[in-house]
């Protein structure tokens, strides 16, 4: 090496070398320190420090912040937090964990209880890793686990806030549920979440979940041999959620579910001033605390494949065909292009001819010639199909979207579907076919092609009652901080405009007026003296029944090919208060299925605003300034 | 010359050069699988990611050694200018994770610029001097220029707030400026002038700033943080013993108490489950390279090259210095990663990248004759 020739520029190379020993004396001076530091770390005080890393010491442990409070608009909480006791075995404090296994269940079965956890102890569990035997177990449960430390080495108690949700099927379609974070959604939110977190999985525990959260505290514990904690050594507190205030009405909502349980459907009531939701009931539904306990899969595929779907709001993500609630939409784009005037008279003699196939209206026998008032009263089809052929699909279509149909709603919740109303242009573009006119024909009364939600026609049905808006159908009222101040307030916000005459308006109004009140209407069982209901039955056909009645009528048909009953109304007649829509799956007609359920929430509703008990939200002024902020 | 390939360059390849490193990096993806291995399966394995990282470094490190590095040097500035232009778009732009806005965001992809900048400066500056020979030491006054490619990417480093980068960046400077030759008065006066400044700068300081730089300064004022950190390290460390608990069985790694384990924490990780004589070895190897990369320095046909060199080394020594000192509770904690071993992908592409320029001029010994 001191063979190489001198360097043409720069340092000397005798220079070089001097500054080259330097600097390698000093490295090896650095890394001696490095070696005499680690020497006496690992060497002289290495049992020591051993020592304390098995009985250690130190401990960090993620607390579990709980999550906000769920409320209705009068403050009646509907999910709350509760402590679960788990019992978790950390496999690297005992030896023989199926031995262990063996002892906990003998000692449940002497009380009579089962040991939930029913494999063999998995083989790959990691040493350091607790493994979660049993969720949420029972007082007497703790205490045998408690008593018996000794003959279960390994066994612990850990508590953990849970959610309890207080009438938990009543409201679990749009208040969803929690659970620990999934592997997809922790890749997706590497920052924000850790594993073991507990997140919403859906519905509003889903939506405002960032708010709902709280923020993770984290806790220094010293531990003794036998894990237990000694010693506080530090504490980051948890910082609790903020709570969130609906605009549903807790009693409003257990009279709907009352009304709906053992069936399957859905209703939905607004608020037809502002499209606060009253009630949203999705049956059968499912009991959300089973996510507290673990649930088993068994249990989850059980749920999913249930073919009453018992996991879907239908409320919102249900598509059915309208039947004849659309006729009021019908009836509105006729009126308003000046293709008929109220007077305007079809004649019904109980079919419908066009080319050579004949439509039929529900009633056999006919109409005669009716308005179109009685056709909407008495629900005729014929009336709509000679309306329909006039109108031409393309331009019911449009007003079907003034009513908010086909597209979503805009409401506060995820997973809401938009449901479809049918145009040419849409069949050429999805089915690549052109437009029949017998196409038109099934449309003009709900059925074909057209998918509406529940939701969907509540907003629909609420605009026309109160003059023509349109409103997002809101579910959240407000979000509150810990301390009571409002952090955000939800609004009432238009949507659009019907941009009917107001006197088109009144046809339309008096017209449903007399579907529930009037002789002959197809809605009477909705009728409440005093309170003036106006509404729309309809039916809608699941699957096309060949033209034989007799078999449609048939109760050997499968179940889930009979029809499904509507109802959508609203009242009183006079300044409109409450909207409300029905359905109810494979049950028939509408009128008979669908509108009794109605009449029960309208009960209920009017019975309680008699008793003052429905209290409008009191607006919190004063608490907040313009921008937020808490104040105390 | 430039462009064509040339024999010598297969011939004269420092292999051992390569070894030392791949071995390095060999034990660091290991060791990063042992810290991630209690983690929950849940997530995308580490290890895995450093291996990608690692492919890419090594491409990247192939790229740099094929150009010749007095090639490299003639753009040193416009490399640098590009690093400088990086560290803006991350002020303005950037990622921000833990309160510190220090990356540039490529979907699931990070990357930060302030690791490529220590390259950079390394390179700027031994273009500078190679520029600007001079056989007397220098003063202050000719260190201007130097100064100033020092101060703009440290306080725009400082700003992000990454204390631990600015202060590799500073002595990477000093190192290079007492390695050339400085001036004693000078270099007393700029002492003071550093020693002046701190308290002013401290007014520019926001108070979040000021609080970290408290907490670094005293880690016992935060139990839940840094202190806690040293503790739980120490005790790893000490518990490894002489031989160590073995691969996958180190207690306080597989039981999480050890913070930042696959980052800034390795060496406890490594330290707990192979022992002294672990650390001996892996410390060996360290040794081995920097002498190696100083011999290298030592016997480049040119200032510019013995500089490159020189710089190189001189970062790969401090930030194991630094890095394990701290990990051993004789230095205060800082935010230094340990070259090859911690878990990140910016630090490995561009300390490869730095090991291909150091083979680049380790090559040209038996090129240049001339």
């Amino acid at each position: 090496m001191a063979k190489q020739p001198n360097l043409l520029n720069g340092p000397a190379p005798a220079e070089l070398r001097r500054k080259y020993k330097i600097i390698i004396f000093f490295v090896m001076a650095c890394f001696s320190l490095l070696l005499t530091r680690l020497w006496y770390l690992q060497v002289i005080k290495g049992d020591d420090l051993k020592q304390k890393s098995e009985n250690n010491s130190v401990r960090f442990r993620k607390i579990k912040p709980l999550r906000g409070l769920i409320m209705d608009r009068n403050g009646t909480i509907l999910v709350d937090n509760s402590p679960s006791f788990d019992v978790l075995y950390m496999p690297s404090k005992g030896k023989d964990p199926d031995r262990v296994l063996k002892k906990l269940r003998e000692l449940y079965q002497n009380k009579g209880m089962d040991l939930s956890f029913d494999q063999p102890f998995p083989k790959n569990a990691k040493p350091f890793l607790p493994v979660k035997l049993e969720k949420n177990v029972n007082m007497e449960k703790v205490a045998i686990v408690e008593t018996n430390a000794l003959d279960l080495p390994g066994v612990y108690i850990d508590v953990t806030p849970v959610r309890q949700y207080i009438e938990g099927q009543v409201v679990a379609p749009f208040i969803g549920y929690t659970g620990e974070i999934s592997k997809d959604e922790l890749e997706k939110n590497v920052e924000e979440y850790t594993s073991g977190d507990v997140l919403g999985k859906y519905g509003i525990e889903k939506f405002l979940d960032s708010h709902i959260r709280g923020r993770r505290g984290a806790e220094l514990v010293e531990v003794n041999v036998f894990g237990k904690e000694i010693k506080n050594v530090g504490r980051i507190d948890p910082i609790s959620g903020y709570n969130v205030t609906l605009t549903i009405d807790a009693n409003l909502q257990k009279v709907a579910w009352d009304a709906l349980e053992g069936k399957a459907g859905a209703a939905v009531a607004l608020d037809t001033r502002d499209g606060s939701v009253l009630a949203m009931v999705s049956a059968p539904s499912f009991d959300p605390n089973l996510f507290n306990s673990g649930i088993s899969l068994a249990e989850w595929t059980k749920l999913l494949n249930n073919p009453l779907k018992p996991m879907s709001n239908r409320s919102i993500s249900g598509q059915y065909p309208p039947g004849s609630t659309y006729k009021l939409i019908v009836a509105a784009a006729a009126l308003e292009e000046g293709i008929i005037t109220p007077e305007t008279t079809f004649h019904c003699n109980g079919s419908f001819e066009l080319g050579n196939r004949s439509y039929r209206c529900w009633l056999k026998k006919g109409h005669g010639s009716v308005n179109l008032h009685r056709a909407l009263v008495e629900s005729c089809d014929v009336y709509f199909y000679n309306v329909g052929k006039l109108l031409g699909v393309d331009t019911i279509a449009e007003y079907a979207r003034r009513f908010g149909l086909g597209e979503l709603t805009g409401i506060d919740l995820p997973n809401e579907k938009g449901g479809l109303i049918p145009t040419k242009q849409w069949k050429v573009e999805r089915l690549k076919e052109s437009w029949q006119l017998g196409e038109t024909i099934s449309i003009s009364i709900g059925q074909g092609f057209n998918l509406v939600t529940p939701l969907q026609l509540a907003v629909a049905y609420s605009a026309l009652a109160n003059g023509g808006t349109i409103w997002r159908p809101r579910l959240i009222n407000r979000i509150e901080t810990t301390e009571g101040g409002i952090f955000k307030e939800y609004l009432p916000e238009k949507r659009g405009e019907l941009g009917l005459t107001e006197k088109n308006i009144e046809i339309l109004k008096y017209a449903l007026w007399g579907v529930v009140n009037e002789n002959g209407g197809t809605g009477r069982a909705a009728r409440r003296p005093g309170s003036d209901v106006s509404g729309k039955t309809g039916t809608s056909q699941v699957i096309s029944m060949p033209e034989n009645d007799k078999v449609r009528r048939d109760k050997k048909i499968n179940v889930f090919h009979r029809d499904h009953a509507l109802f959508v109304c609203y009242a009183p007649r006079e300044n409109p208060e409450i909207a409300i829509a029905i359905i109810v799956e494979n049950a028939g007609h509408g009128g008979s299925a669908a509108a009794p359920v109605a009449r029960k929430i309208l009960d209920a509703y009017f019975n309680g605003k008699k008793k003052n008990v429905l209290k409008k939200p009191e607006a919190k002024i004063g608490l907040t300034d313009v921008t937020g902020n808490r104040q105390q | 010359m430039i462009l064509r390939f040339d024999r010598r360059i297969l011939v004269n390849f420092d292999w051992t050069l390569l070894a030392i490193v791949l071995g390095i990096c060999f034990i660091g993806v290991l060791n990063i699988f042992s810290a991630g291995y209690s983690l929950s399966e849940k997530q995308y394995p580490l290890y895995l990611k450093q291996i990608q990282w690692i492919a890419l470094g090594l491409l990247c490190m192939l790229i740099v050694f094929f150009i010749d590095y007095r090639v490299i040097s003639r753009i040193a500035y416009l490399i640098y200018g590009f690093s400088l232009a990086l560290l803006v778009f991350v002020a303005l732009y950037g990622y921000t994770s833990n309160g510190s806005q220090r990356w540039i965001s490529f979907g699931s992809v990070f990357f930060q610029p302030s690791e490529f900048v220590k390259l950079t400066i390394i390179v700027a500056l031994a273009r500078y001097f190679d520029d600007h020979k001079s056989l007397e030491p220098y003063t202050l006054k000719e260190l201007f220029v130097p100064l100033l490619i020092l101060f703009v990417p440290f306080i725009l480093v400082l700003k992000q707030p990454d204390l631990g980068t600015a202060l590799i960046l500073l002595i990477i400077f000093s190192s290079i400026i007492l390695f050339i030759g400085i001036n004693w008065r000078s270099f007393l006066i700029a002492v003071v002038v550093v020693l002046i400044s701190m308290p002013v700068g401290w007014h520019f300081l926001k108070d979040y700033q000021k609080d970290r730089l408290l907490t670094f300064l005293s880690p016992e004022n935060d139990p839940l943080g840094t202190g806690y950190h040293i503790i739980q390290s120490m005790i790893a460390i000490g518990s490894g013993g002489f031989l160590g608990k073995g691969f996958l069985k180190g207690s306080q790694t597989q039981l999480k108490f050890l913070p930042e384990q696959q980052t800034d924490f390795v060496f406890s990780v490594f330290a707990e489950e192979w022992g002294f004589a672990g650390g001996l070895v892996l410390m060996l190897l360290f040794i081995f390279l920097i002498v190696w990369g100083m011999k290298i320095a030592l016997h480049s046909r040119d200032l510019l090259g013995t500089l490159i060199s020189f710089g190189i080394t001189a970062l790969i020594s401090w930030e194991v210095f630094i890095n394990i000192g701290m990990v051993l509770g004789i230095l205060p904690v800082v935010g230094i990663p340990l070259p090859f071993l911690s878990y990140g992908g910016s630090a490995m592409v561009v300390l490869l990248m730095s090991m291909g320029l150091l083979m680049n001029v380790s090559v040209h010994r038996f090129i240049l004759q001339r």
